[in-house]
């Protein structure tokens, strides 16, 4: 578990976010670049205020930090898989709460869909097993992965594909309030239900968007943050565990276990608990993950996260607003970056005709073989 | 039939050889540890419940449970086309094992989370012997 003392001791000072969608003109560096300069703005600092970079899903640190003008006391770089933004964002913290840097950039940059990333099919890598070895009998991509995992909890629960259907259209209404958003359209579950098959049992409706687009946050010290542009957002709590063991197959308990434990250290160093968060941000890869998350962190019990759902329980004016933008279902699938910048502007209170009215404390968090969770908060403590 | 057939194929030489052999003579040969006796599969070097390096592949029950299952609406392979929708399963075998597999002889809506079943051996090419399962 994290240090407790750490709780408040960082903070976001800015964000940035590119236009989303299809953006053919930008590699993936200009993406990463773009946000950053929007992350340096919304803070006023300078690139040569940041002496820390962690690069996400851009293909090399050292042709970015050269575009970038950047030469850094610390630089990393993270393979391009969402359950990174909440490991990156949490290594930031470390090096700013140890002195390792002063001024942290991290960046994001994706242009999957200029590029035509699949994820399915011949160049499918996901996972740790050697997919290769499960194509001769048809089986590949993220989505399979998530419908063999939604069927048992159907089986298991008495989930339905109604209440799948909830999430996403809570979802898309949000998106419909955010201009940002790839996906605007708000549908009814009579269109959920006529979207088609991927996987069954999941439709296309249940699938996050690919899309080409850059996130940049810059994290800073709580001292420092205060004398810059925008009020701080501080991260008053986190927690991350892998569940690697077996990973090549589902996990049986839908990652639960390890979910109580990141949900024990991040609401233990905010010292807070799931009814005190104002907004949620889960990594929506798919719908289920949405359930899982809900059931692991302690918002319902186990196995009743789809009654959970109904009654718009996740929309604006429910008990807990999640994913405010779209996520990445609607926004844009930028692999949980843009649902942590969501949070603080939630927190900051800039989210327009979306924003969570006193948004204090949001919660992002990820069901996947590595969990993480991050608590962000208007006040240090 | 080897000549027409057009799905992916398992790589079959390096280190999980013995488990393609295995099915071609109609047995579900898996890696086993010799220091700690946890079955294995797809095959590495050292074992990941006790980082052992010594092991043998041995025949097994061929028996196993269904865990879960989905259908692919997409091909995501054009050899796949005629199929869609079909079902991938995981199965969980006796020995612990999990794969990822199809059943055979089971219409769609028959399949159910929890059946029981067996290896079924399907000798797609001269080459290539599937491991799939019946009830």
């Amino acid at each position: 578990m994290p240090n407790k003392s750490l709780a408040g001791k960082v903070a976001v000072a800015g964000v940035g976010t590119t236009r989303y969608g299809r953006l053919p003109e930008y590699d993936p560096y200009d993406l990463g670049i773009w946000a950053l300069k929007e992350a340096l703005a919304d803070c006023g600092l300078k690139i040569a205020d940041i002496d820390g970079v962690i690069l996400n899903r851009i293909p090399d640190y050292q042709r970015f930090c050269e575009l970038a003008g950047l030469n850094p006391s610390y630089t990393t770089i993270t393979p391009g898989h969402g359950r990174f933004s909440g490991i990156c964002i949490q290594t930031a913290v470390a090096l700013i709460a140890t002195g390792m840097a002063k001024t942290v950039a991290l960046v994001y940059g994706n242009n999957g869909r200029s590029a035509g990333d699949q994820y399915g099919g011949a160049t499918d890598i996901y996972g740790s097993g050697g997919p290769g070895l499960w194509f001769p009998y048809g089986m590949t991509s993220p989505g399979a992965f998530h419908a063999l995992m939604a069927k048992r909890h159907m089986e298991q629960y008495g989930t339905t594909s109604d209440q799948l259907g909830q999430v996403a259209m809570a979802f898309r209404r949000h998106a419909a309030l955010n201009p940002q958003a790839v996906m605007r359209d708000p549908f009814t579950l009579a269109d959920y239900h006529a979207s088609r098959f991927v996987c069954e049992p999941l439709h296309l409706l249940d699938y996050c968007l690919i899309n080409d687009g850059g996130v940049a946050m810059i994290l800073t010290n709580a001292k420092r943050a205060k004398n810059l542009a925008k009020p701080p957002v501080y991260i008053r709590g986190f927690g991350q565990t892998a569940k690697f063991t077996g990973s090549t197959f589902p996990p049986d308990d839908y990652w639960a276990a390890p979910m109580k434990k990141v949900a024990r250290s991040a609401y233990g160093m905010a010292g807070a608990k799931p009814a005190d968060m104002d907004a949620l941000m889960i990594y929506d890869n798919f719908t289920p993950t949405v359930m899982f998350c809900l059931e692991g962190f302690g918002f319902c019990k186990t196995g009743e996260s789809g009654p959970f759902v109904e009654n718009g329980r996740l929309q604006l004016g429910g008990e807990f607003p999640t994913n405010t933008s779209g996520g990445h279902l609607s926004e844009s699938y930028m692999q949980g970056w843009a649902l942590n910048v969501e949070a603080v502007r939630q927190v900051r209170g800039e989210c327009g005709a979306r924003q969570v009215k006193d948004a204090n404390l949001v919660q992002y968090m990820t069901a996947a073989p590595v969990i993480t969770s991050m608590i962000y908060g208007k006040e240090a403590k | 039939m080897s000549d027409v057939y057009a799905k992916p194929l398992p790589p079959i030489d390096g280190l999980n050889a013995p488990f393609w052999a295995g099915a071609r003579a109609g047995k579900l040969m898996l890696q086993r540890c010799l220091d700690c006796a946890q079955y294995r599969f797809p095959a590495s070097r050292y074992c990941p419940s006790c980082l052992g390096e010594r092991s043998e592949w041995q025949a097994t029950s061929g028996q196993g449970m269904v865990v879960s299952y989905c259908g692919f609406h997409k091909a995501y392979w054009p050899s796949f086309a005629g199929d869609v929708p079909y079902d991938v399963v995981q199965v969980r075998l006796k020995e612990g094992v999990q794969l990822f597999s199809n059943l055979v002889d089971v219409p769609r809506e028959r399949i159910k989370i929890g059946m029981k079943v067996r290896a079924h051996f399907d000798a797609v090419t001269d080459a290539v012997t599937l491991v799939r399962f019946k009830p």
